[in-house]
């Protein structure tokens, strides 16, 4: 007897049950608003001049040089497409396709330049892909409204399980890469981070403790690691919802983080129980009365085959960091895209010297010229922006003059607190080197000791 | 119940904080420093400032209605002292002297170099002294610089009512900017400078100091570099471009802006009295501060001594045409700085440089 196909037919069946959905509901309110809310705090803020728009150079992917800078009508124009987006999943409006316009143009937008990369990003990515896949709008939304025909509250299993579950894997890695000495031992970067927070109301006086920072590091620890259990169990829930609140609004109190803390404080609802979702519904005014038969269909098995693999690659990918030699904080050779949330306080500056081969000539560039304050600051710690600067260094004076340039960097890297090192031989020629998935020899080790 | 458990230890833990008044070590207290900086060393050294671009300007009004040699030396002295206390000055660029709408910070308004000569003629010619425009690069200190230094400048002053207009105006401009950034920090924007003790993107320190360094970031890069030709694709120096140029004060306002850096850095004033908390006896209180400073100030000593090294018997920019090796070593020594309070300063402390969201966002 073929056990395997029986398993994965048990386990396709288990997904594909019909559930009920008031939780998908929930999610897509809350992910819709908050997606919203983050479009307009972003515009507000003038954040898209300001990351887009008078940019000389950004900084790519790997693997997606192909992603564009638009000029200014076209940035504007993605967020305002982003807007629509959010809108029309909060609504539930053309949800399909308000999910994949949203998961476009932010997902573009995002692969524009790498210096903004954050953890939050890319989590909202994961979702709002997968929220074009699930039938969220069948119900509490403007497309059951005008369409009758879709109504119904039910869902797979899986289109609820799988967002507990992404979720669950964002925070139990943010704990897991916090077991490490730095943070448990040293507590730092929290012994850099709080003290500079002694001077808020009423928590103040906190920070000039000596061992707040060392709490915070082990209470942060366990909270990432075990809160979605606790969310979970039902009995724990309630406690476990009211830490999140304190973490989230703690975190989004003393750190210059944005939106993650409200994302998050409104993504774990989808761990509430069914009966408690009803209800949140039925007081916003959902009146949708349930079905007596559940449409039931079992997931292809192509699209049970394409869900494992996000699973297995999810739960792998970060730790491909153990395939590469040398100090993760240092290299930072699979630190992104693993959930490693605030979890350094590292800084750089590099300095780049082009040469003309010609000449023997060797000049300073200025990196304010062609960056940004925040990309520069980015790019002095990351080798692998590093080395793209130094191409399009190379790339420019070649341009403007300079005979077969040869450039070189000196990059001094501050990691939690320790002296500034040389992330990597200042001698040797950067456009001889390309990046790519081997570990980068060209980088020094990393000198753990204070002196 | 776990739950209310663990929430009564938290909070009375709080309480417990709350009621300790010692501030042990790895927590500094920036409200005394913020309250040094603004009393004791920003609007001091503004204030003398305030003082002597009105001397300048009392002293173009004294020109104009007696143009003779005598007296362009000695409105040329006072240009001098006047560019010599804006070198105490210069690195205070925000709250007042920040930039603010089309308004841009007080060292583009005031400070711009090198200057646009085919411009200024161009406004002189046509007696535009209305300085409605954006060309910073025509206006300011070292505008005023070129009117007085430049060969023949007692003749042209002399002869044409349109320059020693347009100097008048410019002048005026110049007093008037000060003038405003004065009254601001001893109006309303003390209190708001004060109450923002922060280290967050807008907050005082940050503010102070992110300009801070830019200010010294500046000195490097145009001061020495650029017009050193250090920079790729320059083949050779381009001396015009330097600071003081017409005057040939270069190394002497050079010497005085990173003398004011120092002091800054240190909390005290622009005399070098009145030392107080300042920026790096907050970093000698944080984790690896004490190692930083260390590092930070036997660096900053080479670069005093190369600044030391540069001959006084030749103008800079001079010295620069030649590849002088002790302005590469000055260069040198100012990159190698650099670090110290560009990246490993504001890390320490949590600073933030921008306003852009961080990690775990």
């Amino acid at each position: 007897m073929d056990f395997s196909v029986l398993n994965r037919l048990s386990i396709r069946q288990w997904l594909s049950k019909p559930v009920p959905n008031a939780a998908l509901i929930t999610l897509r309110l809350v992910f819709g608003a908050a997606m919203t809310f983050s479009v307009l705090r972003f515009w507000y803020l003038g954040w898209i001049e300001d990351h887009y728009l008078n940019v000389s150079f950004t900084f790519k992917y790997f693997g997606f040089q192909w992603i564009k800078l638009l000029p200014a009508w076209g940035m504007y124009g993605l967020h305002l497409l982003m807007l629509l987006g959010a809108v029309g999943i909060l609504l539930g409006w053309w949800y399909r396709f308000s999910a994949a316009l949203f998961f476009v143009t932010f997902t573009y937008v995002e692969l524009i330049d790498l210096t903004y990369y954050l953890n939050h990003y890319y989590f909202v990515s994961l979702v709002s892909f997968w929220m074009i896949w699930v039938p969220a709008n069948r119900r509490f939304s403007l497309d059951a409204y005008f369409s009758p025909g879709i109504r119904s509250v039910y869902a797979p299993r899986w289109a609820i399980v799988l967002f507990k579950w992404q979720v669950g894997i964002v925070y139990l890695y943010a704990g897991l890469a916090k077991i490490n000495y730095q943070w448990l031992v040293e507590a730092l970067p929290l012994r850099i981070w709080l003290p500079a927070n002694n001077s808020l109301p009423l928590i103040g006086p906190l920070f000039e403790q000596v061992w707040t920072p060392y709490l915070f590091s082990w209470a942060g620890m366990f909270f990432d690691c075990t809160i979605v259990f606790l969310l979970n169990n039902a009995r724990t829930r309630p406690w476990a919802y009211v830490s999140v609140l304190l973490f989230h609004g703690i975190t989004g109190w003393l750190f210059q983080i944005g939106v993650f803390p409200v994302v998050m404080t409104g993504m774990v609802l989808v761990y509430f129980s069914n009966s408690w979702q009803e209800r949140l519904l039925g007081w916003l005014g959902d009146t949708s009365k349930g079905d007596n038969r559940p449409s039931y269909s079992l997931i292809s098995r192509p699209f049970s085959i394409i869900l494992g693999v996000y699973v297995l690659f999810q739960v792998l990918f970060p730790w491909r960091y153990l395939l590469y030699p040398g100090n993760l904080f240092w290299t930072e050779e699979g630190y992104r895209f693993s959930w490693r949330v605030m979890l350094m306080e590292k800084a750089g500056t590099a300095t780049f010297y082009v040469k003309d081969r010609k000449s023997g000539r060797e000049g300073v560039v200025d990196n304010a010229i062609f960056l940004a304050p925040h990309q520069e600051k980015q790019m002095a710690m990351q080798p692998d922006m590093i080395l793209q600067y130094a191409h399009f260094l190379a790339q420019h004076y070649e341009e403007k003059g300079v005979h077969d340039p040869a450039v070189r960097a000196e990059v001094y890297v501050t990691l939690n607190g320790r002296p500034g090192q040389l992330l990597l031989d200042p001698t040797i020629d950067l456009t001889q080197i390309q990046d790519g998935w081997a570990p980068k020899s060209w980088l020094n080790a990393y000198n753990e000791t204070w002196k | 119940m776990k739950g209310p458990i663990v929430c009564l230890v938290i909070l009375s833990l709080m309480t417990y904080s709350c009621t300790e008044t010692e501030l042990p070590a790895g927590s500094y207290d920036r409200k005394p420093m913020l309250e040094h900086y603004a009393d004791k060393v920003i609007v001091p050294a503004f204030r003398e400032l305030e003082a002597k671009t009105a001397s300048l300007r009392s002293q173009v009004d004294v020109f104009d209605t007696d143009p003779s040699s005598e007296r362009l030396e000695v409105l040329r002295s006072a240009w001098y002292e006047a560019v010599l206390s804006w070198q105490s000055a210069n690195c205070f660029n925000f709250g007042p002297a920040g930039e603010s709408g089309v308004k841009k910070s007080l060292v583009e308004e005031i400070g711009t170099f090198p200057i646009d000569t085919m411009q200024i003629a161009l406004f002189i010619g046509e007696n535009d002294t209305l300085l409605n425009n954006f060309d910073r690069d025509t206006r300011g200190f070292y505008a005023v610089e070129y009117l007085l230094f430049r060969s023949n400048a007692l003749s042209k002053l002399q002869s044409d009512v349109s320059t020693r207009a347009y100097l008048r105006a410019i002048t005026a401009h110049l007093a008037r900017n000060v003038e405003e950034v004065v009254r601001a920090w001893e109006g309303s924007y003390s209190a708001s400078f004060l109450g923002s003790v922060g280290t967050d993107a807008g907050s005082s320190t940050a503010a102070l100091y992110n300009e801070f360094v830019r200010s010294f970031e500046q000195a490097k890069n145009f001061k020495v570099g650029l017009p050193a030709g250090k920079r790729p694709g320059q083949t050779q120096a381009e001396p015009h471009l330097v600071e003081g140029y017409f005057s040939g004060s270069s190394l002497e306002l050079l010497k005085r802006h990173i003398k004011s850096l120092e002091l800054v850095y240190y909390g005290k004033d622009w005399t070098g009295m009145n030392d107080g908390p300042g920026l790096r006896d907050y970093l000698q209180s944080v984790v690896g501060g004490a190692e930083l400073s260390v590092a930070s100030d036997a660096q900053w000593q080479m670069v005093v001594d190369a600044l030391e090294q540069v001959p006084v018997d030749r103008p800079l920019s001079e010295l620069m045409a030649e590849n002088h090796p002790t302005v590469d070593r000055l260069h040198t020594e100012l990159q190698k700085h650099t670090r110290y309070f560009k990246s490993e300063m504001s890390s320490l402390l949590g600073i933030a440089i921008t306003f852009a969201s961080g990690d775990g966002d």
